[in-house]
Formats: C-alpha cells, sequence, structure tokens
C-alpha cells in the first residue's frame, strides 16, 4: 500500500496528518459508554470471594447460609470439569474459580450474584470457606527446587519444580569471546514487578439470553481470544457466545487476557438467566495483575578495544506469579529482543520463568524487552567508559544496517537507528553536554529496539491475523468492521485514516465498528504492536477494492479507461485529464446500481517466512521491527537523591507516522509510563499479600514530575507496512528507563542496577562512592580495582 | 468499594452540632470536607452510624486578619488576599496539601485533625483480613512493631506544623463550653488518642496571633511525587530576625515522622545569632528528636536524615528571604 505522489493529498484527514482521535471528543466530554456504563433490565450486581491466603488447600466451602439470603440469587464455586483456559494454547493452565488449591491471595474462590452490592457483600461474608495452608513459594529461586508433585503450582507442567518455561539458545561461542575480550562489562541487575494502572478497572457484563446464547461486554483488548476461552469453559460453540468490547479506558497488556472474572460473570449469569455485571474496585485490579515481571538478570557484555561489541551473556530468571499467561513469550522475549539495534557478535541467553504464589504476571507494554533492555544499554554505557569512548559513538559503532539479518535469525527490513542516534544527539547538544555539565546535572543516551507485530500466530490455524470489512451503501458513508481493539492507543482513527486515504474521502465519511464479533471479522486484538501494521494492511487492502469499483464506475460515467482514475477529495479524478472528474457520490451511486452496496474485505494473513530453525526460533519474528533513541537530561540532587528529569529528546522510526499526532501521544505515553518503572513504581508485596495495591500507595509520575518531551519522528519507509508504517506504542518505552540511568550516572557518577531509582536509593548510592573516594584519597584502604593499578 | 451505611446530619449552628454529637454519643463523626474521612470509610475503618455534616454552619466560617475558620476550604484560603498578604508562608503550605481537587473539597479544620495514618491501617478489609488486623482497626496489637500498648500511626498533616511555629491556637468549642488551645500543645498521645479534643469537642477557628505576622515562616515536603502524595516527613520553622539579622525568634517543628507534629523553640538557644551561625545545631537537634517508624514508603533512616536536610534549606532560604515559588504572586 503506497500513497500518492508526493503533495497529493487525498484526504484532509489521510496519511501524514496530524489526526485528533475520532474518538476523543465522546471522551473529553464525558459522552463516551464503558462497560460500567451499561445498564440492563434486570442486572444483577456480580461478586468474587477471593482468597486470603497464597497458597492453601481448600478444605471445605459452605455457601449455604449465603444461598438463603434474602436478594442473593446465586452462587458459583470452582469444578475440576471445567476447561482450563489461558491466551496462549501452550500453557493453559487458569481456572475460572479455584479448584481444591488457592494460589496466591487474590486467587478467585467464589462468585456471587445479588441484587445489590451491599448484599453481594454480605453474601460473601457468610460464605464459608476452610483452608489448610500450604508451602508458600515466594522466592523465584524457591521455585526451582525440586518438589512434591502436589506442591507443584501448575501441575500440568513437565518439570519436576515450579519452573514453568526455560529457554536456552546459543548463538556463536559467547565464553570465547568474554576471554578474548578488550573490556567487559557485567551486571547483576534486580527489577521489581510493575503493573500497568491503567484508568478504568475491568469490568464485565455477562448476559445468557434466553435464546441461549451469550453476550458478554467486557473492557478487553483481545474479543478474539476471550471469544474462543470463554466457549471452551462454557462449552458451547463460538457461534452462540458473543463478545462486545465498549469504549476501554486503558489498557497497556493488562486487558490482554482472557479472565476469570468474564467466566464467573457467564456462569452467574447462565444461572439465573439475568445479566450479571462484575465490577472491579482498584484492588481487584492490583490482584489481578498480569503486569510486568520482577526478574534477576544478569548480563555480561563484552567488545573489542574499538568497541565493537564481541558478545552479550544474558540470563534472566523471571517470577510469573501463580498463572502462565503470556509467560512463555515473556521468557523468550527477555533474551531473543535483545537482538537489536547492535550486532552482537556471539550471544547466548538463558531464561526461567518460575510460578510463585503471587499475583500473575503477563504481558505489559514493552512487553518482556524492558528489564533486559535496561541491563544491556547501562552496560553499553560502562563499556564506553572502559574504551574511552562516548556512548553515543560506541553505539554508532555497532548498529546492524537495514536489510539484513540478526544472529538470532530475525529479518531486519527498515532501520532508522543511526538517523535516530544523529537527530537525538543533534539535537540535544549531546557533545558539549556528556561529560561537561556540572556535578548533580547529567544526559544520558539509549537505543531500543521492538516487534512490530508478532510474525506468527498465537493459535495454529490458517485464520488471518487481521481481517477488515468495508461497506458503502448509497449516503456514501464507509462503515469499516474489524476487531481490533481500541484501548485508548488510536486503533480506530489508523483504521479510518487507512481508508480515508485510499478512498479521498474526508474522515467523517468512516465510521469504524470495531468491537463487535457478531458483525467485525477477526483481528487478533491490541497486543504485541501488531495492530497499525496488520490490521492497516487489512483496511488499507479492502479499502484499495473499493476504490477499484469507484474508477471502474467512473469510468463508465465519463468514457474514460478506468485505470485512469484516482480518488481525490471527494471526487474520482480521470489523472491524464483532470478536468474530467466524478464526484464521490454519483461514483457510488453508479457502483451501487443494480448490484446493492459496495462491500469489500482485505486481510493480513501472514509475514514471508522467515526465521532459523534452532529451538523458539519463531520467538521474537516480526514482519519488521522499531528502532529507538533517546538522550534524556536529568538533575539529580545530590543531598537528598531526587532524580529530576529535564528534558527528554526521543528519536523512533516508526518507518512512517500515519498520524504524527498520535505517535507522540504515545511516545509521550510510553515515557510517563518508563519513567514511572524507573522512579518510582514498585509492585511490591507484604508476606504475599501486594503491598500497595491503590493508586496513592502504588505511584505512578504526576505532570509534575514529566519533563520536557522533544519528539523526532524518523520515517524509514517500511517496504511491508501501511504505507510504510510500523508500531509506535511499545517501542518507544524502552530507552527512557536507561537513557535516565546513563544520565543518573554522568550527573553523579553512581551506576544502577535495580529499579526503581527512589532517592533513598540514589542518597544511598551517592554516599557509598564518597565514603569509597574519601577511604582512597585518605589512603587508608583502597579497592581492590585501586590495588591492581 | 462501597461506603458504610450512615445517617446523614446537618445542624446549621455550632450548638446544633453539638447536640447531635452529644445525642449520637460514640456513634458519630463530625464530617468537613470529607476527603480524609469518607475513603477511611470506604475501608470500614472506625467507620460510625452518623455523620454530621458542618457545611451549613455560619460560625465555621470566615477569614479575617487574625482569625480563620475552621471550615474554610483549603484552595480558597490559599488563595484568599488576606492569607497571601499577612500568612504568605501558609498560603504556600496549603499548596502541599494533596492535590488541587482535593484542596478544593478539603477544610483547614479537616486538616488539622487529619487522621494519623500507618501502612497497616491503611487498607482495605481484605488487605487486613490477610495481615490480621492493626490495633488502631479491629485488633488490639501493633503491627509496626508487635506489642499493645502504643500506635504507631504517624501524624501527617501539613499545615500543623507551620502553624505551630507561628504561635497559632484553636478555638474549640464543645457542650461545657468554648476553650482555646494552641496548635503546638494540641497533639498529644499517640497513633489513636491523637490530640487533646474532646468527645463531643469541635475545632472552631484558628487563631494567629498579631504579632506572628513579623514571622519568616515556611513548611517543605518530602514525598516521592510534588503533588497527591502525603508526606513522608515535612519541616516548618518560623524565625524573626531584627535589623541585623540576628535571630529574635525561632521555631521549627516536624510532621509525619512521629505520632504527633513535634514542635521544638529555640528561641532560647539562638536568639542574637545568625540563622548561618545556628543553622547546624537545630538542624541537627530536629533531625535527632525524629522518630520515624517503618510505616511508610520511604526507608526511617531516610526519612530521618531529610530533617535535618530539608530543615537546613528551609531556614537558609527564610534568612535569604525566598519562598519556593509554589504561588504566583497576589
Amino acid at each position: 500500500m503506497s500513497a500518492p505522489e508526493s503533495g497529493v493529498v487525498r484526504s484532509p484527514q489521510g496519511v501524514g496528518q496530524r489526526v485528533p482521535l475520532i474518538d476523543g471528543a465522546s471522551k473529553v466530554t464525558g459522552s463516551a459508554v464503558y462497560t460500567d456504563d451499561l445498564k440492563m433490565p434486570g442486572m444483577l450486581v456480580g461478586k468474587i470471594l477471593r482468597s486470603p491466603l497464597p497458597h492453601a488447600k481448600i478444605v471445605s466451602i459452605d455457601t449455604s447460609r449465603a444461598e438463603a439470603m434474602p436478594g442473593v440469587k446465586a452462587i458459583v464455586t470452582g469444578s475440576g470439569d471445567m476447561a482450563k483456559f489461558g491466551v496462549l494454547p501452550i500453557s493453559k493452565d487458569e481456572v475460572a474459580l479455584a479448584v481444591d488449591r488457592v494460589k496466591y491471595v487474590g486467587d478467585c474462590v467464589a462468585g456471587v450474584a445479588a441484587d445489590t452490592e451491599e448484599i453481594a457483600m454480605a453474601a460473601m461474608a457468610a460464605i464459608d470457606v476452610r483452608y489448610e495452608p500450604l508451602r508458600v513459594f515466594d522466592k523465584a529461586e524457591d521455585s526451582l527446587e525440586d518438589i512434591d508433585p502436589g506442591l507443584k503450582i501448575n501441575p500440568d507442567t513437565r518439570h519436576a519444580s515450579n519452573l514453568h518455561k526455560e529457554v536456552n539458545q546459543n548463538f556463536g561461542d559467547v565464553d570465547a569471546a568474554i576471554a578474548a575480550a578488550a573490556h567487559v562489562a557485567s551486571g547483576k541487575f534486580r527489577f521489581v514487578g510493575v503493573t500497568h494502572a491503567f484508568t478504568e478497572p475491568h469490568c464485565v457484563i455477562a448476559h445468557f439470553e434466553p435464546t441461549g446464547r451469550l453476550t458478554i461486554w467486557s473492557a478487553t483488548q483481545v474479543p478474539h481470544y476471550l471469544h474462543r476461552d470463554l466457549s471452551a469453559v462454557m462449552e458451547m460453540p463460538m457461534h452462540k457466545v458473543r463478545v462486545v468490547r465498549p469504549m476501554v479506558g486503558g489498557a497497556f497488556g493488562g486487558k490482554s487476557d482472557p479472565f476469570p472474572h468474564e467466566m464467573i460473570a457467564s456462569l452467574l449469569s447462565r444461572k439465573t438467566g439475568r445479566p450479571v455485571k462484575i465490577l472491579f474496585d482498584r484492588e481487584e485490579v492490583f490482584l489481578t495483575n498480569h503486569g510486568r515481571h520482577p526478574t534477576k538478570t544478569s548480563v555480561t557484555v563484552a567488545c573489542d578495544e574499538n568497541g565493537k561489541l564481541t558478545g552479550l551473556d544474558l540470563d534472566a530468571l523471571i517470577d510469573g506469579g501463580a498463572w502462565g499467561s503470556f509467560g512463555v513469550v515473556t521468557t523468550y522475549y527477555n533474551g531473543v529482543l535483545s537482538a537489536g539495534p547492535y550486532d552482537l557478535g556471539n550471544f547466548r541467553y538463558r531464561g526461567r520463568r518460575v510460578y510463585t504464589n503471587k499475583a500473575p504476571c503477563g504481558a505489559m507494554r514493552g512487553h518482556g524487552a524492558v528489564n533486559s533492555r535496561f541491563a544491556f544499554e547501562v552496560l553499553v554505557d560502562e563499556l564506553a567508559e572502559k574504551c574511552g569512548l562516548d556512548p553515543a559513538e560506541i553505539r554508532r559503532r555497532n548498529l546492524l544496517t537495514s536489510n539484513t539479518t540478526t544472529l538470532n535469525g530475525f529479518r531486519i527490513t527498515s532501520n532508522g537507528t543511526a538517523e535516530c542516534i544523529r537527530r537525538v544527539v543533534e539535537a540535544s547538544d549531546w557533545d558539549k553536554k556528556r561529560g561537561r555539565l556540572p556535578y548533580g546535572e547529567g544526559i544520558g543516551i539509549a537505543c531500543g529496539f521492538y516487534i512490530s507485530g508478532s510474525a506468527l500466530r498465537i493459535n495454529w490455524n490458517k485464520v488471518p491475523q487481521s481481517t477488515a470489512h468495508l461497506k458503502i451503501d448509497m449516503d456514501g458513508g464507509v462503515t469499516v468492521h474489524c476487531l481490533a481493539a481500541e484501548i485508548g492507543q488510536g486503533s480506530d482513527t489508523m483504521l479510518a485514516q487507512c481508508v480515508a486515504e485510499v478512498l479521498g474521502l474526508p474522515i467523517d465519511w468512516v465510521r469504524v465498528c470495531a468491537r463487535d464479533t457478531d458483525t467485525d471479522p477477526i483481528d487478533l486484538g491490541s497486543y504485541s504492536s501488531r495492530v497499525t501494521f496488520m490490521a492497516g494492511l487489512a483496511a488499507s487492502r479492502a479499502a484499495e477494492v473499493i476504490r477499484q469499483k469507484l474508477c471502474q464506475a467512473a469510468s463508465r460515467l465519463t468514457g474514460r479507461p478506468a485505470e485512469g482514475f484516482d480518488t481525490r477529495q471527494c471526487e474520482v479524478v480521470f489523472l491524464p485529464e483532470p478536468e474530467v472528474r466524478v464526484h464521490y457520490l454519483d461514483a457510488v451511486l453508479e457502483a451501487i446500481a443494480g448490484k446493492g452496496a459496495l462491500i469489500a474485505k482485505g486481510c493480513y494473513h501472514d509475514a514471508p517466512k522467515m526465521g532459523g530453525d534452532h529451538k523458539g526460533a519463531a520467538a521474537g519474528l516480526s514482519p519488521t521491527y522499531s528502532f529507538q533513541a533517546y538522550v534524556t537530561q536529568t538533575k539529580v540532587d545530590p543531598e537528598t537523591g531526587f532524580i529530576k528529569p529535564m528534558k527528554v529528546w526521543a528519536a523512533h522510526d516508526c518507518g512512517k507516522a500515519l498520524n504524527p499526532l498520535a505517535v507522540e501521544m504515545q511516545i509521550e505515553g510510553c515515557l510517563h509510563m518508563g519513567l514511572g518503572q524507573a522512579m518510582m513504581e514498585s509492585f511490591g508485596y507484604n508476606r504475599m499479600t501486594v503491598s500497595n495495591p491503590n493508586l496513592l500507595d502504588y505511584k505512578i509520575p504526576s505532570a509534575l514530575e514529566m519533563p520536557d518531551v522533544e519528539v523526532h519522528i524518523v520515517e524509514s519507509n517500511d517496504p511491508e507496512g501501511p504505507f510504510g508504517a510500523k508500531e509506535a506504542g511499545e517501542g518507544p518505552l524502552l530507552p527512557i528507563l536507561p537513557s535516565l540511568a546513563n544520565a543518573v550516572t554522568d550527573a553523579v557518577g553512581v551506576r544502577f542496577y535495580e529499579l526503581p531509582m527512589t532517592p533513598d536509593r540514589v542518597l544511598n548510592a551517592i554516599e557509598k562512592k564518597e565514603r569509597a573516594a574519601a577511604r582512597t584519597a585518605s589512603g587508608k584502604k583502597r579497592t581492590p580495582e585501586e590495588s591492581v593499578r | 468499594m462501597i461506603l458504610s451505611p450512615f445517617q446523614l446530619h446537618r445542624p446549621d449552628s455550632i450548638e446544633a452540632a453539638l447536640a447531635l454529637a452529644a445525642e449520637h454519643a460514640a456513634d458519630a463523626d463530625f464530617i468537613g470536607g470529607g476527603t480524609d474521612l469518607m475513603q477511611n470509610y470506604k475501608n470500614r475503618l472506625n467507620a460510625k452510624g452518623n455523620l454530621i455534616a458542618l457545611n451549613e454552619v455560619a460560625e465555621l466560617r470566615g477569614v479575617s486578619a487574625t482569625r480563620i475558620g475552621a471550615m474554610e476550604r483549603l484552595s480558597g484560603l490559599a488563595d484568599h488576599p488576606i492569607v497571601r498578604r499577612d500568612w504568605p508562608g501558609l498560603a504556600e503550605a496549603i499548596t502541599h496539601v494533596a492535590s488541587p481537587l482535593i484542596r478544593n473539597q478539603g477544610t483547614i479544620g479537616g486538616n488539622l485533625l487529619v487522621e494519623t495514618r500507618c501502612y497497616f491501617f491503611n487498607q482495605t478489609p481484605f488487605w487486613r483480613e490477610t495481615k490480621g488486623s492493626c490495633m488502631k482497626a479491629e485488633s488490639d496489637e501493633c503491627l509496626v512493631i508487635p506489642q499493645k500498648e502504643i500506635c504507631y500511626a504517624a501524624y501527617s498533616g501539613d499545615l500543623a506544623p507551620l502553624l505551630g511555629c507561628l504561635g497559632a491556637v484553636l478555638e474549640l468549642a464543645s457542650p461545657t463550653g468554648r476553650r482555646e488551645v494552641p496548635v503546638s500543645e494540641f497533639y498529644q498521645g499517640d497513633g489513636i488518642t491523637k490530640n487533646v479534643l474532646g468527645e463531643n469537642e469541635l475545632v472552631v477557628g484558628i487563631v494567629l496571633p498579631d504579632g506572628a505576622r513579623a514571622l519568616r515562616a515556611g513548611y517543605r515536603k518530602l514525598r516521592l511525587r510534588d503533588t497527591i502524595d502525603y508526606p513522608e516527613m515535612g519541616v516548618a520553622a518560623a524565625v524573626k530576625l531584627d535589623d541585623s539579622s540576628r535571630i529574635t525568634e525561632l521555631r521549627a517543628a516536624t510532621t509525619a515522622v512521629d505520632v504527633v507534629p513535634q514542635f521544638a523553640d529555640y528561641t532560647g538557644t539562638c536568639a542574637g545569632r545568625t540563622i548561618a551561625d545556628v543553622l547546624d545545631e537545630v538542624a541537627d537537634d530536629l533531625q535527632a528528636n525524629a522518630q520515624p517508624k517503618k510505616n511508610t514508603a520511604l526507608p526511617v533512616g531516610y526519612r530521618k536524615k531529610m530533617v535535618g536536610v530539608f530543615l537546613r534549606r528551609l531556614l537558609r532560604d527564610l534568612a535569604d528571604g525566598k519562598s519556593e515559588g509554589r504561588i504566583s504572586a497576589a
């Protein structure tokens, strides 16, 4: 799909235009309809009784007292007969309600449907559950021990421990590379978990209708996967299940799994025959989590005397919590997404994800790549120091080119990293600042690399990854059907823009229906930064079919050959004689005459065949990759340890900015989220209970903590993306954390191997450094490193 | 999370409010802005069956050169011309409280009476169930330091330290009459007993002594975010300097590092000296007296250390006549 020659504007809101999101006005005026806004006749309130224990056998559940309470309509508990589910077919380990055992504090034990919330809460208090505590798995290391099979959190794994997934990949000879290296940097990094903290809590309404169909309205990123798993758990064929996605108030990966509460609402509705709504309070959102995994990452990076990387050795121990979720993918991504943007020389990765008795972890913006990227980029700076090289220069020396293959077999097509670095180095006045700012001020750089959709589908079938349908009737309005999930990232606007561009229409002629499995063809959902690339191509291809029909209609009306026509600003124009033109509506009427509404479909099926043949070679394969380089300037208060990022120059290669405004918003949002993880966010536990399950104690940065952001969009024009585009929603998160850490190092001379960099930790590090310096200066005691010199 | 059920009463005089309080005895709370109380009611923390709303009591309103009604909203006070002219340190301290939206609703009286806070207390019923509850909630044992005598919930108001340093006095009303208690003597006891306010007693207003107008006063607050958050530590100071920059009065105070705000009067040891001269001795003393406990987000040692750092900075700023610049010129 390509845009017309430069200078020609087919649509005032077409490709490359700054278009406010088409659902923005309804959101800011409060008229947008979210799941909790929906009210159904006879609707009941659903509530979930949750486990107060992290790991325990359920000895008995007595619901009789609760069931006898007036206003209580149904109570459901777990049963071993119910199908397990989960987003990945290779680790379907979740149950709607605990069967025999609870596995984390917050695990779902019983569902209650009642006339009011007050009654539902009273009923929950009246349910008598007897538990027998089991050994609790807290530390990831403990989950590596072989144990009694009865203590396995997921009994279905083939391991004798609570190990969920182990990945071992080896390219070249890393040990030899490290042994022969001129310089080596290594570190043991610790990352606490973080969570999405989206605005809208999970909410679902399930209605088992008199027709025998189940309709479910849910705040989800993945209507299709929910559709599949609901069908399995409810034992209903997919055509009897309808999934509707109302407006979603943020998700960031936190709504990209089918969830127990969706199953529980469905079970309660089946039992009562009435619609049942479950709305989480904020604590339940935290207990449900599925956020970024706590991870211990050991990394060694080696280079030659010129700063050319010769090896990366990476080991990640990943704490998955009680469910599998996307964890198999996470385990791969912690390693394989380090394969760019640098040429590594040699690469070895061991990743292990374990089950623990904690809230499940899953996918979160930048899935799997964020922590390893942080570690890698911090150590690249250390190598630069050892080589006596500028941190920007060592990065430039190691970049992969365009149209190449990484050593683990990723096909790189468009690649704008060098331009990203050039832009931020120049714009930030890097050369004048790095190493030259006064003590307490610093500047740092880091790069990023991310997939733009997964080349292979999660489910092994032949359903295309994305399909779009278009319909135009005599009113001329264009309806786009596609199950791609608008979650605030702008996917509806993107679809509308692609169609408006191809058909040469203002965007208000296009309406997007992307919310209903009854009417909208399958798109796999909003995860892995796939929507712009895949759904954008599907919609553009469908529009192209219609465009040709319009050109043929114009040909019939004017007697000119159809090939000469193109769509331009509500007209179909014969380009060789531009005065020969047909209004769009006249072309539509001609095209539907005697045939009925114009319909067309387009799809994105699969990327071309690619990748190596080693085990796990498919993980991380993407039809194209995004690249980033950020420079961050910060202040660090050496007396209090407070980090105050002042300015970020953020360059991102998104191939082509279909909507520069939306790309900028994504980059700014990524920055905010990444700064949170870097500076203050911590999904902590206190004796196995989430320690801060609310947005007062789980600290996300406020507007006051945000630095000034200068976005540089780099357009490498991807050969396969829609109009050259690739992702912009996740990759831009990666470089902000290490670029800030590297700036802190420049400011106060301490390097960080642990996040978040809270002021107490920063101050500790500074004081430790000062004590060491004082010892050295007084000559009393030398550090081992000093002694060698 | 839904609120616990309660009966709302809307008296229009102090006498009526006090009569309602007496009538419902231990099962009533006064409610000002409710920004603190409602959250605790949602969490079922000592929720009562009766709420006596003070919105319509005219005597609790009003700002004059020497008195602020307890029901004055924080946003309005920070913008009030008299407050900004006469008590700029207070106006600036108010901007440290919570967030703009909460300041629109919250009152100065409510802020002074903000419930003491603790990691183990300010949690949901479910969370408390997983831990065993704390002595300030349903249990009789403290989870901060296991014992049954003292509640370590920290006083976490932003305004009391500054008002105490300014010598402000609280007007209290009860069925038996009125009394006045200096802010610096109001807070007594532990995280449960909190202050000297009687069971059915009400804070009516805050009186600021005329002489305090000559004091330079300020407040500095430690927290991870520059909005929303309660203090992890806060220091206030008020100082009067003579024409040659010699100290004639000096008081300092902390918040959020103990069960009650701690006030210290350094006039006796510092009179006649310059701020630069007394800086270390005052900061070290205030820091040494801080007793933070492990019941907030940041580590105890760090919070204690920051008492000294923040007070030094505040005193230097007061010496230089510098404000934090949090409010634009009146």
